[in-house]
């Protein structure tokens, strides 16, 4: 009898869960679902004449291969570099207990800076790294010309700066929580049963570290994998997915080049959602040991 | 690790982030040009007339206001679907919570690019009138901020432990419209405040939705802006650079009080 009334006390619950859950879900199907489908279907029909996956073949040819080849380098670049400068500092952060005021400062600033991306950002390194930007003539003065190194902000090495000053605020804020998951009682534990500081980390610090930072990583990588406005803003023509899509999408191009631009796109979704799902599973890893 | 390795580390990186921003700085409230910039020259010709010049722009004026008025629908867009479906999976539906936090993180994974032609192509032929107006951009912004909004919301509910509370009120006879008005919302004010000012530091740092719409907001005004009249143009991305910050040091400050535990990362 009791167990019944608590079964059925659930499923009313439940049904007043999904009723609010209307809106949301249209809204949901609307303006996220349904236009993903659309583009994903139209990818996979080019020129509405059945199913081909010509379309997303092209996608992958000639100046398009490039556009993919020039944002996976960039974003693994950014990604490894800014990961382990972001992953440093939180080491180093921990390892610091004084000043107090540097441990807020930085968080607050990390939390900022890791969402600075977009036009500002890239105003603020024209004006440092430009042609007429002051570091440029700064060490200009000092007889280097770092243009010979390829920074410039519409240069590779450029943008890898440019990102890296969204990159390793975002890795501090990540690699924070699993960092203070590793608690000193382990590193005493191992230190009593003879093992070397060497002989912890390989066995225990890093394993336990390495959910935490593959996740990190990867999460840098897809965030400037798909950002958009710092790249626009500093170099429109350039040869990277999110402007190529731009480009074939805007009607800059002769019609029919809108199934191209569909395809990358699909490709683009394929990308992100495969790195989602391995984001998740690192995560769940990560909270094993960050979870108290 | 050494004490000189460290605090190399930290002085280098603190470089790194402070230079660009005095370089933009520099170059916005200084009229001497780089080339001419010496030992004694680097004190002469600051002024704030950029600033000025930008404020008496009347185009600015309206950019800035269609940015503060997207931010504020874009939060009671994002309330009025959120806060609602939050609460009820929290205290009467927790199965539906996995779904959720899955769904809220889908709009990460479509870039905006696609986001806007798979819209425009939907609404091209039904309703068009749609994507003419400037506010057609509330909801792009809704969903893109999701992520974040859903889980500073999400954060609060499970900081208060929301069930618990629910059922203690219910204990002593209130009723569903008192524990949700008296005990629950009071107890979120933090995280609303959160989410809130995070969608509008989203907002008024968004650019790839409005230039691909050619809607004219503060971002999309800033960069056309910035062509004609470089100096204005960066002092008002220096302003609007340091109103971003502000408003999401309100957030970082507001959680932590709280002692809430909020991913404000990704995108």
């Amino acid at each position: 009898m009791r167990s019944r009334q608590l079964f059925s006390q659930t499923n009313s619950d439940t049904r007043i869960g999904l009723y609010v859950a209307i809106p949301f879900v249209l809204f949901m199907g609307l303006f996220l679902i349904y236009p993903t489908v659309a583009i994903v279907g139209s990818a996979l029909s080019p020129g509405e004449s059945g199913f081909s996956l010509i379309g997303l073949g092209n996608a992958l040819s000639g100046s398009y291969r490039q556009g993919f080849l020039n944002s996976t380098a960039l974003a693994a670049t950014t990604a490894l570099i800014g990961g382990v400068l972001g992953l440093t500092l939180a080491a180093i952060m921990r390892s610091l207990d004084r000043p107090r005021w540097l441990h807020s400062t930085l968080d607050s600033w990390s939390a900022v800076a890791s969402q600075l991306g977009g036009v500002p950002l890239a105003f603020a390194f024209i004006a440092a790294i430009g042609t007429q930007g002051l570091l440029t003539k700064l060490f200009g003065q000092l007889g280097i010309d770092i243009n010979d190194f390829g920074i410039s902000p519409t240069g590779f090495w450029g943008l890898v700066v440019v990102y890296l000053y969204f990159q390793i605020p975002l890795m501090f804020l990540v690699s924070l929580p699993a960092l203070n998951g590793l608690r000193k009682t382990w590193r005493e534990a191992a230190a009593l049963m003879g093992a070397s500081p060497t002989r912890y980390w390989l066995r225990v610090g890093i394993p336990i570290l390495a959910p935490a930072a593959l996740g990190g990583m990867l999460l840098l990588f897809v965030n400037s994998f798909a950002a958009y406005a710092t790249a626009y803003v500093l170099d429109p023509g350039g040869a990277l997915v999110p402007l190529q899509i731009r480009f074939l999408l805007q009607g800059n191009v002769i019609s029919g080049e809108e199934d191209l631009g569909y395809a990358i796109v699909t490709w683009v979704i394929a990308l992100l959602l495969a790195s989602l799902f391995l984001l998740t599973y690192l995560q769940r890893r990560t909270l094993r040991w960050t979870r108290s | 690790m050494t004490k000189v390795f460290k605090w190399g580390f930290l002085i280098v990186l603190a470089l790194f982030f402070v230079v660009p921003l005095l370089a933009m700085a520099r170059f916005a409230f200084q009229s001497v040009p780089v080339a001419l910039l010496t030992g004694e020259t680097w004190l002469k010709g600051w002024s704030i007339d950029p600033i000025i010049a930008a404020s008496t722009e009347p185009a600015m004026w309206t950019a800035a206001r269609t940015s503060a008025l997207l931010a504020v629908f874009t939060i009671i867009l994002t309330l009025v679907l959120l806060l609602p479906l939050a609460i009820v999976t929290e205290i009467k539906a927790p199965r539906m919570r996995p779904w959720l936090t899955a769904l809220t993180l889908l709009p990460w994974v479509v870039p905006p690019i696609a986001l806007v032609v798979g819209v425009s192509v939907t609404f091209r032929t039904g309703a068009p009138w749609f994507l003419a107006s400037v506010f057609s951009l509330v909801p792009f912004y809704a969903l893109w901020a999701m992520p974040f909004t859903y889980r500073a919301l999400d954060a609060g509910l499970q900081a208060i432990s929301a069930r618990t509370l629910y059922e203690a009120a219910r204990s002593t006879g209130a009723s569903f419209p008192t524990i949700i008005l008296r005990v629950i919302l009071p107890n979120m004010k933090a995280s609303i405040v959160a989410a809130a000012a995070l969608t509008t530091a989203l907002v008024l740092g968004e650019f790839a939705f409005a230039s691909l719409l050619l809607k004219e907001t503060l971002p999309t005004f800033m960069v056309n802006f910035q062509q004609s009249q470089a100096r204005a143009g960066l002092a008002l991305a220096l302003i609007i650079l340091i109103f971003t910050a502000l408003a999401i040091g309100i957030v970082v400050r507001t959680l932590r009080r709280r002692g809430l535990n909020v991913q404000t990362t990704g995108l």
